[in-house]
């Protein structure tokens, strides 16, 4: 890499960071503002962590993340593995295109129009719709993470196992899943981190008392940003930090071993 | 294959004990008559309030936070349960047209007593039928004396100063923004005549080297760390931009502005409609309105809790308008779509005039 593009990528990366690291900074801030800095304080950190509803509704948008990314994980694994395995090229490719549309559409769309559903069929706002929400928008990404890992996988192996006497199912469990692990793992820390962090979706399919941190977030910050959401701020930003590290250890570990076999 | 089982295990048990946790956390100790849910602006009510409702009730809320009218009108209108909104003026005016509200029954709020006569039986709601006014303000100007240096801002006029070359605020609302230029050229901020409207704006467009952006809420942090001289705003964000920065001083202009009002109303949607009148009672009371105001710090309709407030808070008469302010101030009417559309129209217009 020559000088140039190693400066251009560093200041990239100052541009992307640097306002997450102010809003990070200024969490400390026992001044109150964000402007001067006046010395350290934990302060809003503990303001967070008394804060009764503000924790409930932490907790709440971290069971919803677990739930709906656990129950994505498996719908996307069987929605790969059926996309592995049709062979008109055609119905892959138009089921394919299907499924990145869900990703590309705007947000609002997906979430009004979860709302008129769940209106249509009566389904109660709250717990169970945020975490259906979830799931709809997390499943075409579990799927696009775990594609490439069954065509990088060796077909061979499949072959052999099923030449061996190997059932569907053993096929299925002791070789496919295991051979695409990380494609899956790194499918649910995809989901996690969309759940964890979608507004525009959750906004509207929560009721009955149910939020989640972002929506919360933006009703708080009405008033004006107080250092509080900084410091909630700050903290899932390294929760989602420490997840992307663990899905890189996870995906360096996929190349590593596709070089050696 | 353990693995999988194994990660999706996990998520759900930990994902489902988390949830199990937040209903035991929120879990009332007395016996759970009925439940009430209440829908309001975030930050607007001290949460001590609600926990004294349920203890002298037993009627346990369930407490959630809309940023927008509109964003409420979206839930109601699809028939989500809510037993008490909190819609503005104009909103409500809004829902009493498309039928979205339950009228309130006067007999059932002893406490209406309490309220300043002066803010009840308005044009959006006559009689007070759908709703009863929360908290109240005004549009006027935030400046600061120190750096705009003695000009006198009791008049709309005053933020064509020369002074002021890129250095006004404006808030990105249609009806705020072409309001107070209608009011500067003496006209109702409720107008729909083309020719007074279009006068507005050329009003508006005079103005445009002083103006340094049309922004949201945004104005909160440029004003509070002093990058303007002077913003437009409602009387409820100056006073939040006031507690930070004590150097600024708000001010409504003569020549007249916009009143508005947060009210309280209970929506179609609701079910506990016995409980709806005994929260809006509650927070009619006297000392609940008091403490109500001093936690959120808007200014309140409640006469009761008005006397009792602080001699220095009473007296900020840029807050709690005199009667002569009073009368040249204007409420909001609902336009209908056709007029709304038009405001929006010459609000466009005119930031695009701006480079």
């Amino acid at each position: 890499m020559n000088t140039l593009s190693k400066s251009f990528l560093t200041l990239m990366i100052i541009f992307l960071y640097f306002p997450i690291l102010y809003l990070a900074f200024y969490s400390f801030n026992a001044g109150g503002t964000m402007s001067n800095f006046d010395g350290f304080t934990l302060d809003y950190y503990k303001s967070v962590i008394e804060n009764k509803a503000l924790m409930t509704v932490l907790m709440n948008t971290i069971a919803v993340a677990l739930i709906s990314s656990g129950i994505s994980t498996v719908i996307g694994l069987f929605g790969a593995l059926f996309l592995y395995f049709i062979r008109q090229r055609y119905v892959k490719n138009t089921l394919l295109t299907l499924n990145n549309v869900l990703i590309v559409s705007p947000d609002v769309i997906i979430g009004a129009s979860l709302l008129i559903l769940f209106s249509l069929f009566g389904i109660t706002l709250g717990s169970v719709s945020v975490i259906l929400a979830h799931v709809a928008f997390s499943v075409p990404i579990v799927v696009l993470m775990i594609l490439p890992s069954l065509y990088q996988q060796n077909n061979n192996l499949v072959l052999a196992a099923q030449d061996l006497g190997a059932s569907a199912w053993d096929v299925l469990t002791k070789v496919l899943i295991p051979n695409i692990k990380p494609g899956i793992f790194a499918g649910f820390l995809m989901a996690l981190t969309y759940s964890l962090d979608d507004f525009a979706v959750t906004f509207f399919v929560t009721g009955n008392g149910f939020s989640t941190l972002s929506v919360e977030i933006y009703a708080m910050a009405r008033r004006g940003i107080t250092l509080e959401i900084n410091a909630i701020s700050t903290v899932i930003f390294v929760v989602v930090l420490i997840i992307a590290i663990i899905y890189y250890f996870v995906s360096d570990k996929n190349i590593k071993r596709g070089k050696t076999t | 294959m353990r693995f999988l089982i194994s990660l999706i295990a996990t998520s759900l048990v930990v994902g489902g004990l988390f949830l199990f946790g937040t209903k035991l956390l929120n879990h009332s100790s007395n016996a759970e008559k009925d439940v009430l849910y209440v829908y309001n602006w975030g930050e607007y009510i001290d949460p001590e309030l609600i926990k004294q409702f349920t203890e002298e009730t037993g009627i346990r809320v369930v407490y959630e936070t809309y940023d927008s009218n509109e964003a409420m009108l979206v839930k109601i209108k699809q028939k989500q349960r809510y037993d008490v909104v909190f819609p503005s003026e104009y909103t409500v005016e809004k829902m009493k047209k498309e039928g979205l509200l339950i009228p309130i029954d006067h007999s059932k709020i002893p406490n209406i007593k309490n309220i300043d006569e002066s803010f009840l039986d308005l044009p959006f709601d006559p009689g007070n039928e759908y709703s009863l006014p929360y908290f109240f303000g005004t549009v006027g100007i935030l400046y600061n004396p120190e750096t705009t240096q003695g000009i006198d801002f009791s008049s709309w006029e005053s933020l064509y100063d020369e002074t002021l070359v890129n250095n006004v605020l404006l808030i990105d609302g249609a009806r705020e923004t072409i309001g107070f230029a209608l009011n500067s050229e003496g006209y109702s901020l409720n107008s729909i005549d083309k020719y007074e409207l279009k006068q507005a704006e050329r009003k508006l467009e005079s103005l445009s080297p002083n103006v340094r952006g049309i922004v949201g809420d945004e104005i909160s942090s440029m004003m509070r760390e002093n990058e303007a001289k002077a913003a437009v705003v409602w009387s409820g964000m100056a006073m939040d931009i006031m507690y930070e920065n004590e150097e600024l001083q708000y001010v409504i202009p003569e020549e007249g502005t916009n009143l508005w009002f947060d009210t309280m109303a209970i929506p179609k949607s609701a079910k506990n409609i016995d409980g709806a009148h005994q929260f809006i009672n509650f927070l009619l009371e006297k000392d609940v309105a008091l403490q109500n105001t001093d936690w959120v710090g808007y200014a309140t309709p409640n006469k009761a809790a008005f006397e009792a407030l602080d001699e220095e808070v009473k007296s900020a008469k840029e807050f709690y308008p005199d009667k002569e302010t009073m009368a040249t101030l204007e409420v909001y009417r609902d336009l209908g779509p056709k007029w709304t559309e038009y405001y929006n129209e010459l609000l466009l217009e005119f930031k695009m005039s701006l480079d």
